[in-house]
């Protein structure tokens, strides 16, 4: 099995990149003071993840959390999985991205995360650091 | 993909060890347009930037770094072609091995918004 770094350069050298059409917001609820954040999915992983067979399946990423820096990984080796759709790839990367607190055990009411059009992210970044999550639409309130 | 299984690599007068090569080789990086909606322009090894806050990012590796002993260098300017945006400065650092914080600022040290953010990784793969 090719390790998966150069799983992606020989990706690199044959796919188109693709741009995604979303991006994921997301607030920190061990720090509501913090700006919502946005996350913007790399075109050249994406290829990867339409493509199938390149990235490892999402959850040798969550076992490797807990292993200690210096000690054998198992995602760079695992078996690769298949094409994914770009929602599915997205949904991907949150887990794999965004830390757990965010997407798998907050409890709280408040609405911290959404997978949004890029249309609805604004390019205006006046009171950036005041962005929150519009809690009844689907877009974004600084 | 067919492996090439050597120890060293010369061009007739100078040899180097492939370890050289391996080790010296960027393991990540990207160019990223800080401002506005922020997008990646290219990348190796990146699989999602995180737009934190005024001049803070998070960028993401697909094949993880083996611990947070890595190396990040870069650059950032503000224009493309007005000497005065290109005195911006820019900081990588590690926040785990799977991850680098990317920050920004200008001449005064206040975190800026940049147009041409560039992020580097050297290190040891995972």
């Amino acid at each position: 099995m090719m390790h998966l770094w150069d799983r992606l350069a020989e990706a690199k050298s044959r796919l188109e990149p693709v741009q995604s059409k979303y991006r994921v917001l997301f607030e920190d609820p061990e720090d509501m003071e913090s700006p919502a954040k946005v996350l913007v999915p790399d075109p050249n992983w994406m290829a990867c993840a339409l493509e199938g067979n390149i990235l490892p399946p999402i959850d040798t990423y969550q076992r490797d959390r807990d292993v200690p820096d210096g000690e054998p990984k198992e995602h760079p080796y695992a078996e690769p999985i298949g094409a994914m759709t770009e929602e599915e790839a997205i949904e991907y990367l949150v887990q794999k991205d965004i830390p757990p607190h965010i997407w798998r055990d907050y409890r709280g009411n408040r609405i911290i995360l959404k997978i949004v059009p890029v249309e609805l992210v604004p390019s205006d970044r006046s009171f950036r650091n005041a962005w929150k999550i519009n809690q009844t639409e689907m877009e974004m309130a600084a | 993909m067919s492996t090439l299984n050597v120890s060293n690599i010369t061009d007739g007068t100078t040899t180097v060890g492939t370890s050289y090569v391996v080790n010296g080789s960027a393991k990540a990086w990207m160019n990223l347009n800080g401002s506005g909606a922020i997008g990646l322009r290219d990348s190796v090894n990146t699989s999602s930037v995180s737009d934190r806050g005024t001049g803070l990012y998070t960028q993401s590796f697909t094949s993880n770094m083996a611990n947070s002993n890595y190396a990040g260098s870069g650059s950032a300017q503000d224009t493309d072609g007005d000497d005065d945006g290109r005195n911006r400065l820019q900081v990588t650092n590690a926040a785990n091995a799977s991850s680098a914080y990317v920050n920004t600022f200008d001449t005064g040290g206040s975190a800026d918004d940049v147009a041409y953010v560039t992020s580097i990784i050297h290190g040891d793969l995972a």
